[in-house]
């Protein structure tokens, strides 16, 4: 398929789940910030923690980089909210994101189905109607609860409606990519680099961070059914990381990842992203096993994903660059 | 007939439908029987049907109005089709073809052996001063011999009842879309109106033109990879970008992803570089190559008129075939028939006069509140003068601007535009003027799409039919000929269920197949 | 006895320098001194960094055209052109009055090149040129006082102008170059009927004494003006020089022709690539005493 429209599609999948993501960790925050653990509990996922996470990340296709913090610390809940959600001068806010969503989505009407469309078309409207700013006053759950649940509704008629090509494999892709590399960076965010891996049990001061953590991918019952103790942040970073059974987790993202590129993938077995992952996938099981440190290991992994997302770029969508004339 | 009866044919023009005496025609007796049966209100419900049938499906296109704003409506579509029996559509058929086919030898010899210049018949520097012609493809011979692929050429029918081309298009003609969108919309919205006709289909025009551009690809034994290049979104006509292209079933590729290596054009695709044989491009030469053409053009694909030197791409319509479709060049198509074919022209012109003789110009300065004047350089309908409707002032600003540079116009006489009954509020009837653009494809043959798409001045009186000056459609109706094993089509009848397994309840016969349309 | 002929030698080196890598880089180069009755290019060769197969044909002006694709990533681009050419001295031009431009024939022979491609109409310099040059008691005459006017008239400078600048910068009065002149030169030449061409070439501007062995120079431009035969044999082509004054000479060295510098610019392209380019470039030309031994050995 053509290389730009494969692209569209990659960062269509992308921009949806950095919306979402950055929903489910505003609302994270806010749900951690009206407990009152924020300032008790030394929880790390902030506003501030928030911010850096979001503001760090590079501009999309068709982005305008500004300046990543434009608002100086200490953080006042209410313009970081706004900043990152309703803020269309924010690149990384909700709104900016839905809005390219459904700008790449106009030039995909022939690819995805006709209800994937009118979903993120009716998804975009309702931004425009919903008075978010009133609502993030008052409080914002259900403004964040109304981008989940359509988020769902996308994927959930990408699953019902979308053949199973290389188009969704590209769509596929930008997710999967997406959310390995938000809870990456969440995690490096509020995990103390002197947390020990092989911790077990509950340490003190760190309850608020396993809760708020959870909160943030929306992961709490599947936790729970998962490893059946009360959340410590050990065990709580061990499950976003490696479980293999939970779609949240970044173990399970790089796999989706990798099945993806390899149906898209015309060679994948000299595909340089997908060999890549591979090589990813198998140093995470491995890391599973050691208890390395948990900085090194985030540290790392982060780094091999941006390689996989420039293999990404450079097999399926080659360099998109601007002509110029000279005389 | 109720709905006619204050039914006014313009004097000198004759109307498709209805005879000189207000009587239905042979062809056209069903037809308006059947819209008489159904009355005024049946034609004003479909109407509200039809708009939001449009917009919902983007069948828009866009026109500027009067405040400068660009809007997108839907593509006005008169509920009344205009009919045509079918040894009329024989004629008319013929007529093209041979005219298409003397363009055709035209655009070769100009780029060529300019023999028609040597014979005398048409002056170099009125070819070389076309800013249509194409320089940097002098010399270069298309893939097949076959310039204009894709051609629309405007007809009009005159008082007298015969056929005039009134102009040629080959350049990137458009509307091919609204046609086959309107028989649809027809058959949805009016589907009684169809009973008892047996209307040719047009919906076969996409494989047509894929068929012909595959035919003088130069693929080699490949399989030939055919695209539909747009300029994007932006364009007015992008709609119809996209339609042919998912109805061919072909990318649509835009500038970005097209390069040429070596002299051959590819494609970018997640798999590498996939050649690119033969490309239907709807951009104007000017922007199809900064290294060659415009040297601003962000449209363009540098490098793309070496591999069509070499032989490597065949673009559809070539380059440079817009020489053959100034209004300046369309005074000499009937001797290009005569000179290229030996033949007679069966479709006539209209009489047309360069304004760059001095005693051509003078008569025509005299006769300036009978003609039509038109700017050889624009399209769409903009910058036409009409005499008999002019005022004394615009006749005068009219003479001053061809004083002032004479070879910009050409004079045509006026052509009695013949009319339809065509529905102007409330389900009632009038005549408004039209016109016709037959769709042809050229590649190893000439074909035509039975019809095309007829033009309709919605204004009363007015006899500029384009949409961007506010235009209508009708759907063409050509009627098969007796005995013809052609599809009847849009025919509505009630479909039946197939039987369900295990259900005993009773009542479904299942056997019946429903014909397909 | 033979005309006098000069020879030259003739580098024409370019540089680009990119400030980050291009791709794609397509070029058109139209350098090669052309065959014609009183010129002859004996050797002519491209060589080009990174290195990459050369394409030529023939444009619609009859000027051959090099060219070429470097695909993959580059930061810099050398073209480095030498050419060996033979030229002669013109034959001197007839003198018709004006009538003999109103004949048909005239009119067909100057086909494209009596159409103005730039215009200023109501420019009060050029109506004034236009005035003065229309008084001249011939076309031959009118070609000379343009030749002569115009570097008389405006300012030789470079940067005043840009490479698509059209006449009305140079009639503003802040000075152009020798592509300006010649612009202005053909806009008053077709205004009196007078078919005139743009030729680009090599100028070898040697100063008075002729001691100059070499000079550094860059690409030079000049015009052609069609003129009728006295004996009412075909038109012929006759060349003037509106930023060095008078006819064209043996010290002119023709490229190729066309309706304005968009038809024949020495180099044009295109590459892929969010970077700037810096370029170099210059013409080196040096007389050679005598014609090469190889030519002598076939004559």
């Amino acid at each position: 398929m053509l290389a730009r429209i494969a692209q569209e599609l990659f960062w269509l999948g992308r921009d949806l789940t950095r919306a979402e993501h950055t929903a489910r960790m505003l609302d994270g925050a806010f749900h951690a910030d009206v407990a009152g653990a924020l300032a008790d509990r030394g929880v790390t996922l902030s506003w501030e923690g928030v911010v850096a996470i979001i503001g760090a990340k590079p501009p999309a296709p068709g982005e305008k980089r500004r300046a990543p913090t434009d608002v100086p610390p200490p953080f006042d809940r209410h313009e970081v909210a706004a900043l990152l959600t309703i803020d269309m001068a924010t690149p990384a806010s909700i709104a900016s994101c839905i809005d390219r969503a459904r700008e790449r989505a106009r030039t995909l009407r022939d690819v995805i189905s006709t209800e994937m469309w009118e979903a993120l078309n009716s998804f975009f409207l309702s931004l425009g109607r919903y008075d978010l700013q009133a609502a993030l006053i008052t409080g914002p759950y259900s403004a964040y609860q109304e981008v989940k649940e359509r988020c769902a509704l996308f994927w959930g008629l990408v699953e019902r409606t979308m053949l199973h090509d290389e188009s969704r494999s590209f769509l596929e892709a930008g997710g999967r990519i997406e959310a390995a590399d938000m809870v990456l960076r969440m995690l490096r965010v509020a995990v103390p680099a002197d947390l020990s891996a092989a911790a077990e049990g509950a340490q003190p001061g760190h309850e608020g961070e396993a809760i708020a953590l959870l909160h943030a991918v929306g992961g709490v019952q599947a936790y729970q059914r998962a490893v059946r103790y009360a959340p410590a942040l050990p065990a709580v970073v061990r499950f976003l990381l490696y479980d293999d059974g939970y779609p949240g987790s970044v173990a399970f993202s790089l796999q989706a990842l990798r099945a993806a590129l390899h149906t898209a993938d015309a060679q994948p077995r000299s595909s340089p992203p997908v060999l890549r992952l591979g090589r990813l996938i198998a140093d995470l099981e491995l890391q599973r096993r050691t208890h390395e440190g948990f900085d090194q290991t985030l540290e790392r992994v982060q780094h091999e994903l941006e390689l996989v997302d420039h293999d990404i770029d450079e097999r399926y969508f080659a360099i998109a660059a601007l002509a110029a004339v000279h005389l | 007939m109720p709905e006619v009866d204050d039914y006014h044919v313009p004097p000198g023009c004759c109307d498709e439908l209805l005879d000189a005496g207000g009587e239905p025609r042979e062809h056209a007796a069903s037809l308006l029987a059947t819209l008489q049966r159904l009355g005024p209100d049946a034609l004003v419900a479909a109407g509200e049907r039809r708009e939001d049938i449009f917009m919902q499906q983007g069948i828009t296109f866009e026109v500027t109005a009067s405040d400068g704003a660009r809007r997108d409506r839907p593509f006005p579509l008169d509920l009344v089709p205009r009919v045509m029996p079918a040894g009329e559509w024989t004629t008319i058929k013929r007529g093209l073809a041979q005219r298409i086919r003397a363009l055709n030898a035209f655009v070769d010899d100009v780029y060529h052996a300019h023999e028609i210049v040597r014979a005398g018949i048409v002056p170099w520097s009125l070819i070389v001063s076309r800013p249509s012609f194409a320089r940097p493809v002098h010399g270069v011979r298309a893939p097949g011999g076959v310039y204009c692929h894709v051609s629309g050429c405007d007809l009009v029918r005159d008082g007298d009842g015969s056929w005039r081309v009134l102009e040629d298009n080959v350049r990137t003609p458009s509307g091919i879309s609204y046609v086959i969108e309107n028989r649809v919309a027809m058959t949805r919205l009016m589907p009684e109106l169809f009973a008892g006709h047996r209307v040719r289909p047009i919906d076969h025009y996409p494989s047509l033109l894929l068929d012909a551009l595959r035919v003088v690809a130069p693929a080699g034994g490949e399989d030939p990879n055919v695209v539909v290049w747009t300029p994007g979104p932006l364009n007015p006509a992008y709609f119809e970008h996209t339609f042919l292209a998912r109805q061919m079933g072909v990318e649509l590729v835009e500038a970005t992803d097209l390069v040429v290596r070596d002299a051959i054009c590819f494609m970018r695709t997640t798999a590498g570089l996939q050649r690119v044989h033969a490309i239907y491009r709807r951009l104007d030469d000017d922007f199809i190559d900064p290294l060659e053409f415009r040297p601003d053009s962000l449209l363009g694909v540098p490098g793309l008129v070496r591999a069509y030197r070499e032989g490597t791409v065949a673009i559809a319509n070539a380059i440079g075939t817009g020489v053959a479709d100034d209004k300046a060049i369309y005074h000499y198509v009937p001797e290009m028939i005569r000179f290229y074919l030996g033949e007679e022209p069966i479709l006539g012109n209209v009489p047309t006069y360069l304004l760059t003789n001095e005693r051509t110009r003078r008569e025509v300065l005299k006769r300036l509140d009978e003609l039509v004047v038109k700017p050889t350089s624009e399209s769409g309908g903009k910058g036409v003068f009409i005499g008999p409707h002019a005022s004394a002032a615009e006749r005068e600003h009219q003479a001053q601007l061809i004083e002032a540079d004479p070879a910009r116009f050409i004079a045509q006489e006026l052509v009695h535009l013949s009319t339809a009954p065509t529905e102007v509020g409330e389900g009632k009837l009038a005549p408004r003027h039209v016109d016709l653009r037959p769709f042809a494809v050229f590649g190893d043959e000439i074909r035509i799409v039975p019809g095309g798409l007829t033009r309709v001045a919605l204004r009363e009186g007015s006899l500029i039919v384009n949409s961007s000056q506010g235009g209508g459609s009708k759907d063409t109706w050509v009627l098969a000929e007796d005995g013809a094993d052609e599809l009847a089509s849009g025919t509505y009848r009630p479909r039946r269920p197939p039987r369900l397994p295990d259900v005993r309840y009773g009542g479904w016969s299942g056997q019946e197949q429903q014909q397909q349309q | 006895m033979p005309t006098a002929e000069m020879n030259f030698a003739i580098r024409y080196l370019t540089r680009y320098l990119y400030d980050a890598d291009v791709v794609d880089n397509l070029n058109a180069l139209r350098v090669k001194p052309n065959a014609n009755g009183r010129q002859r290019c004996d050797e002519f060769n491209v060589r080009l960094d990174p290195e990459a197969r050369l394409h030529r044909h023939t444009d619609y002006f009859g000027t051959e055209v090099v060219e070429f694709e470097i695909s993959r990533p580059h930061r810099e681009l050398t073209i480095d052109v030498r050419a060996r050419v033979s030229t002669k001295e013109p034959s001197p031009p007839s003198e018709t009055g004006w009538e003999a431009l109103l004949k048909p024939s005239y009119r067909e022979a100057g086909g494209e090149f009596l159409l103005q491609t730039d215009d200023a109409p109501g420019h009060p310099a050029l109506e004034d040129l236009l005035a003065t040059t229309r008084a001249a008691s011939s076309p031959l005459a009118a070609l000379m006082l343009v030749s002569e006017l115009i570097p008389d008239r405006f300012q030789y400078r470079k940067g005043a102008t840009y490479v698509d600048s059209p006449i009305s910068h140079l009639l503003d009065g802040e000075g152009g170059v020798c592509q300006d002149f010649v612009h202005l030169g053909l806009c008053l030449l077709r205004h009196h009927g007078i078919a005139a061409r743009y030729v680009s070439g090599y100028l070898f501007a040697a100063n008075r004494d002729g001691s100059e062995e070499s000079v550094e120079v860059d690409t030079h431009a000049w015009l052609q003006a069609l003129l009728p035969t006295l004996d009412g044999s075909e038109p012929v082509w006759v060349g003037a020089d509106p930023t060095n004054s008078g006819l064209a000479r043996e010290n002119h060295v023709k490229i190729g022709h066309g309706r304005h510098y968009a038809d024949v610019p020495p180099i044009k392209g295109v590459y892929r690539g969010r970077a700037g380019a810096e370029l170099h470039s210059g013409v080196t030309m040096t007389r050679l005493e005598r014609p090469d031994p190889a030519s002598l050995a076939r004559s």
